[in-house]
Parts: C-alpha cells; sequence; structure tokens
C-alpha cells in the first residue's frame, strides 16, 4: 500500500521523464496495435477471398492403387494394373447415409454433393477444356455464393439448361440462348442451351465451370445415382484440417482433403507474413522495455536520497525493489493503455481512408488482441523495473545520508 | 538502572588493501531515558559509531544489544524493522521527502510500520507537528518550508513511531543560533517528557553541556566518558570549553 502511495509519488515528481516516457510507450504499442490489427485483417481477407468461397473440406473416392499379386507357394508374381473407367470419374455410389451423418454431427456451415468431371466444348474448329460440375443449385449457392454474382440470365439448370462463367462466354462468343456441344471423356456428346452466365472473380472458374444440374451431369457421366465429391464448408476455416483428420479416421473409405492441404503455398505465405509481424512487435516491445529500463536507471539515480532515507526509517528491501517494480508496471500498463486508443485510432483512420468498398479491407481489431498487449506490456515493464530495482533495494543508506 | 544500549568492543574498518581503523574498540553503556552527547573532531569516528548503533551500518567486529537483542545477529530486514519501531532518525541536512508534504513526512515511519494510517496515528502528527511549533506548515511541500521548520518536521518524523532511542546527528548543524536553541530545548523537553533515549552527536559545545553525559571519541577510541548533570555548569565549561577552543581554533586554520 505505502510502497504504492510513494510509486505513484516518484512518477507524479519526475512528470517531464513521466510522460515522455509514457509517450514513447503510447506510440510503440499503438504501432504494435495497428500492425497486429492490419496483419490479422489483411489474412482475413485473404483467407476469405481463396476459401470463403469454396469448400472447406473435399471428399472423393481414392485414386485405386493397383495391388502386387504377391508370390505366396509357388504361384508365379504377377502385376496387375487397374483401369478406371470413365476417365477420373470415380463415384461416391453410397452419399446418402454419409451425407445424413454429416448433417447429424451439424458442425458444417453447408454441404453439397457435387458430380464433377471434364469434357470439351466443341465449336468450329475450336475446342475449349471445360470443367462440368453438377450442381444441386440451392447448395451449391450457399457455398459458392453464385447467384449474386450472375451477370445475365437466371440462377437456373432445368433440363439441358447450363450457366457459364463470363470468360467462356466472351472465348465462345455464345450469351443467354446460346447452345454449347459438349462432349464428356466416355465420348457421350450433347447440346446444352446457356441460360445463365456468372462471375466468380476467378479467371480460371469463369473459364471453365460449365454448370448443370446434379441429375442431368449423372446421366452424362453415367454414374447412375452417385456423385464424385461430397465438399463441406465449417465455421472457423482454420478449423478444417481437424474435422478432415477427425472425417478421414471415421470415413477411411474416402479420400478428405482440408483446403490447408490444398493451399500449402497460401498458408506457408501466411505463416511468414504472421512470423514478420510478430518479429516486429517483438522489437517494438523489446525497445519499450528498453525505454522503462533507461528511464527507471536513471530514476534510480535521482532518487537515491529518498530510498536512503525510506531505507533508514526501516523500509524493507523488498519494499524498496517494489517501488520500482511498480512504476515499471505502472509504466507498462498506462502506456500500452493509451497505446491500445491510439492503435485503435490508426485503424480507424486507415479505414476512413480505404474503406473496404474500394478495395481496401475490413480491418477489426480484437478484444483479445487488446488485452494481451496490455498484459505483455504490464508484464514487460515490471521486468524492465526488476534491475533498477535490485540496485535501488542494494543502495546503502549511509552513502547517501551522509552526503546530504 | 540496567544499562539499555550495550556496545561491545564495537570496531570497524574501511578498505582491505590500505585500512582505515574508523572505530578501534569501542564499549559503551546507555541507560534508558539518558540524554547524551558524543563529541569529537572530524573523522574522530563519532558519526560512524551513531551509525552503527542505528544500524545503518554493520561493525566490523563486536556487539550491539539493546533491551536484551544482540542486533547484529539479525538479517536486514530485521535491522530495518528495529530502526522502524525502536528508533528515530534525526539527521543534519533534515532528508525530507520532497514528494511529499510536512504531515505525510512525519507519518512516513508509521506507513512503513503499519501500511496504513490510523485515526490516533494521524492525530498523534498533528500533534507532534503542533510540538515542534510548526503545526501551521503541515500541508506545506517538505522542499517549500525553511531549514528550521524542515528540521522541527524531522523532529516530528523521528517520534511517531514512539520510539525508546533517538539518534542525532548534528541536529543543528544547519541551523542558525536562535534556531539552533530552539530545536535543542526542544529535544530536551522531548527527552523530559516521554523518557526517549537521546543520542546526540555534535560538535557543538553547548549542546553538549546541556546534556546529562558526554562521551569525547578520539581516533576511534573512547577519549573522555562523563557526567555533566552531577557537575555544576562553571565545571562543565572547564571540561569542555578548552578543547572546544583549541579545535575552534584548528577548524578556522583548516
Amino acid at each position: 500500500m505505502f510502497n504504492l502511495v510513494v510509486a505513484f509519488r516518484f512518477l507524479r515528481e519526475g512528470r517531464g521523464q513521466t510522460v515522455l516516457i509514457l509517450f514513447g510507450i503510447t506510440v510503440g504499442i499503438a504501432v504494435q496495435v495497428f500492425l497486429n490489427a492490419l496483419i490479422v485483417g489483411l489474412q482475413r481477407s485473404l483467407i476469405d477471398r481463396t476459401v470463403g468461397s469454396a469448400p472447406h473440406i473435399a471428399a472423393s473416392m481414392p485414386d485405386i492403387v493397383p495391388e502386387a499379386g504377391l508370390p505366396g507357394g509357388d504361384v508365379r508374381p504377377v502385376l496387375t494394373r487397374v483401369v478406371t473407367n470413365q476417365g477420373n470419374v470415380k463415384p461416391i455410389r453410397d452419399w446418402q447415409p454419409l451425407v445424413a451423418q454429416l448433417e447429424k454431427l451439424g458442425a458444417f456451415k453447408s454441404l453439397q454433393v457435387v458430380v464433377r468431371g471434364s469434357g470439351f466444348i466443341v465449336q468450329g474448329e475450336k475446342s475449349l477444356p471445360v470443367v462440368l460440375q453438377g450442381f444441386d443449385l440451392e447448395r451449391a449457392d450457399a457455398l459458392y455464393n453464385i447467384r449474386r454474382r450472375m451477370t445475365d440470365g437466371r440462377y437456373e439448370v432445368g433440363g439441358n439448361n447450363v450457366l457459364i462463367g463470363t470468360d467462356l462466354a466472351a472465348k465462345l462468343r455464345v450469351g443467354v440462348g446460346g447452345s454449347l456441344r459438349v462432349t464428356v471423356a466416355s465420348g457421350a456428346t450433347d447440346v446444352f442451351p446457356v441460360g445463365g452466365v456468372f462471375d466468380l472473380e476467378s479467371q480460371p472458374v469463369n473459364e471453365s465451370w460449365v454448370i448443370i444440374s446434379l441429375a442431368r451431369a449423372q446421366t452424362l457421366f453415367g454414374l447412375d445415382r452417385g456423385v464424385t465429391e461430397v465438399e463441406l464448408q465449417v465455421d472457423d476455416v482454420f478449423t478444417a484440417a481437424g474435422w478432415a483428420r477427425d472425417l478421414r479416421a471415421s470415413f477411411p473409405s474416402l479420400k478428405w482433403l482440408s483446403w490447408q492441404e490444398t493451399n500449402a503455398s497460401l498458408l506457408a505465405a501466411l505463416q511468414s507474413q504472421s512470423s514478420s509481424s510478430y518479429m516486429i512487435q517483438l522489437f517494438v516491445l523489446l525497445s519499450v522495455t528498453l525505454g522503462i529500463a533507461s528511464v527507471l536507471a536513471v530514476s534510480v539515480v535521482q532518487k537515491a536520497r529518498q530510498i536512503g532515507i525510506l531505507k533508514a526509517v526501516g523500509t524493507m528491501t523488498r519494499t524498496v525493489s517494489r517501488i520500482f517494480l511498480i512504476q515499471g508496471a505502472v509504466l507498462g500498463f498506462t502506456g500500452s493503455l493509451l497505446g491500445s486508443v491510439g492503435g485503435w485510432a490508426l485503424i480507424q483512420i486507415f479505414q476512413a481512408l480505404r474503406p473496404p468498398q474500394a478495395g481496401g479491407f475490413p480491418i477489426t481489431v480484437g478484444f483479445g488482441a487488446i488485452v494481451l498487449s496490455i498484459a505483455v506490456a504490464t508484464a514487460a515493464g515490471t521486468l524492465a523495473a526488476y534491475v533498477p530495482a535490485r540496485r535501488a533495494a542494494r543502495l546503502n543508506p549511509i552513502e547517501v545520508i551522509r552526503n546530504g | 538502572m540496567a544499562e539499555f544500549i550495550a556496545l561491545r568492543d564495537i570496531r570497524k574498518t574501511y578498505g582491505t588493501t590500505v585500512p582505515t581503523h574508523a572505530l578501534r574498540g569501542i564499549t559503551l553503556d546507555f541507560v534508558a531515558g539518558e540524554y547524551a552527547a558524543i563529541i569529537g573532531r572530524s573523522g574522530s569516528g563519532k558519526t560512524t559509531l551513531l551509525n552503527i548503533m542505528g544500524t545503518l551500518d554493520r561493525p566490523t567486529s563486536g556487539a550491539l544489544v539493546v533491551g536484551g537483542e544482540d542486533l547484529f545477529r539479525l538479517d536486514d530486514d530485521g535491522l530495518a524493522r528495529f530502526r522502524n519501531r525502536t528508533v528515530g532518525f534525526i539527521f543534519q541536512f533534515h532528508h525530507l521527502l520532497p514528494e511529499f508534504n510536512a504531515l505525510e513526512n512525519v507519518l512516513i515511519p508509521n506507513r512503513v510500520y503499519r501500511g496504513r494510517v490510523g485515526a490516533d496515528v494521524l492525530r498523534r502528527g498533528k500533534e507532534l507537528l503542533e510540538r515542534v511549533g510548526v503545526g501551521n506548515r503541515m500541508h506545506s511541500r517538505a522542499n517549500n518550508l525553511s531549514g528550521g521548520e524542515q528540521q522541527r518536521v524531522a523532529i516530528a518524523r523521528a517520534l511517531i513511531n514512539e520510539p525508546r532511542i533517538v539518534f542525532a546527528d548534528e541536529p543543528t548543524g544547519n541551523l542558525d543560533s536562535d534556531t539552533s536553541e530552539d530545536v535543542k530545548a526542544l529535544l530536551r523537553s522531548i527527552n523530559r517528557e516521554l523518557g526517549t533515549t537521546f543520542l546526540i552527536v555534535t560538535h557543538d559545545r553547548h549542546i553538549a553541556a546541556g546534556c546529562d553525559r558526554v562521551v569525547e571519541i578520539d581516533d576511534g577510541l573512547i577519549r573522555r566518558d562523563f557526567r555533566t548533570a552531577d557537575a555544576s555548569e562553571d565545571e562543565n565549561w572547564r571540561e569542555l570549553a578548552p578543547c572546544n577552543c583549541r579545535e575552534r581554533r584548528r577548524g578556522d586554520l583548516g
């Protein structure tokens, strides 16, 4: 209690010094909070653009691996080669119970089954490779957000009607009302009228996707009632890898892939961005700590006489060191509190200058991140005070009292 | 009366390569309530002796027993507790904390003792400030007070925890002669009223003459130890003055 009073008096008495170091801490922590929010916001928007409208986990049938007939007894070794039918398309036949079970888990934001296969469009001398997407349109919209991004026609795929991307439409010079001749790997060919054009903001998608109804895709690829993939979205994208692992264990007959596994290079880039941001934050914190330490080291010299008197009247060593530890903690806490406000203000300015509508990205500063910043800065301030506090505690009262 | 403070062969040596022997074996006893002066030339070791008696410093060898407790067997915190509860200090340079006002300065030893100041202690602090004559400056910052006022506040501070011993190092050393007389009278009256033991280190022969006992230190040893209370004022001045005059002359030349 008394050490708290003395600590505050010392800080108040050295007002100029206190204000200066508080300003330093405030700037440091403001930069730290801002940088952290910026990087988090940037990454969130990057991830959202990458996987926000894409499946987080996809299940498909594993490729069939040829099995070598191992020699047993006097049987001669046989090499087996498996030839899959229908090109790459390997259907999941009993998907209904699987989907029912997945839905029962209730952990997935959206869930859909897809028939996906490749084909090509022949138009005059042109032959363009395309990916045929057999979708249930309602479920696909929940996942890919297509309806809002239609540029022409209607979001319907009844009968042979198909939807195509803007780039494909431009290449083929067809629009709503035109038709496409599509051939698939098995050789089946049909003519599909274009019912709508979409723009999913990704050139590969806009160039190659041809959306048809699930049922039409099943017959086109000869899958009967089977599908090729089950696609899932989770609420928190970063839990996808964990879910994929769990699903792999529960349904080992399927191949489960999370977006993290299919976007390893993006993740690596995000991680190195994070670590460079952490590096900068670490150095900011280090300079804040050193600033506090040096101010308190000076303060110990300035207050040597007072410390001597306090010790002479019976203040114990640990109380003396606590006076300085408290000062460090108070500087760290107050500075980081002000710094958090400053960081928040910086974010508001940044948002005002580059609003999300104008190509910026939303930055939100998390309450948790601020609390963590303040806690770390307070701890750093206390730590910074450790050496000065020890010096103060070791001060010999006669040295200062003798010399007036 | 039984001895209250007992020093047994106290020695203090500074430095190891070229040792300086500040105290070379001091054995002294003081009884409770005594009002004694420790005199001696500069560098005689009297302040070192006071610092050791006040446990601000540890001797190289020897023992200090106060109220039956062998103090230098205690650790630093034990000594701090002893200083806080049993001892009051009055320094030559007042040594108030400039961050606090007069009343707060007086209460500091009590806050060190109990953390929080109770109503009775607050009242005592105010009474002490009235008693030493600075009741009207209670809420002034320490560095806004004159030298005499600061010394009075320091005296009040020394008394707040009702110590059994007060150590004073040149309590009037920085004061003009009128203020000096006041402070002297104040210390004496406190000694008489509360029975507090006073050990006063001083150059001032007037203060020494007003004490019950004078201990003269020279070159780290006790040179003389006599009671002034039993003798007449004239006799005391004969004891003190020649030495005093000799020293004054030296001081002037030096």
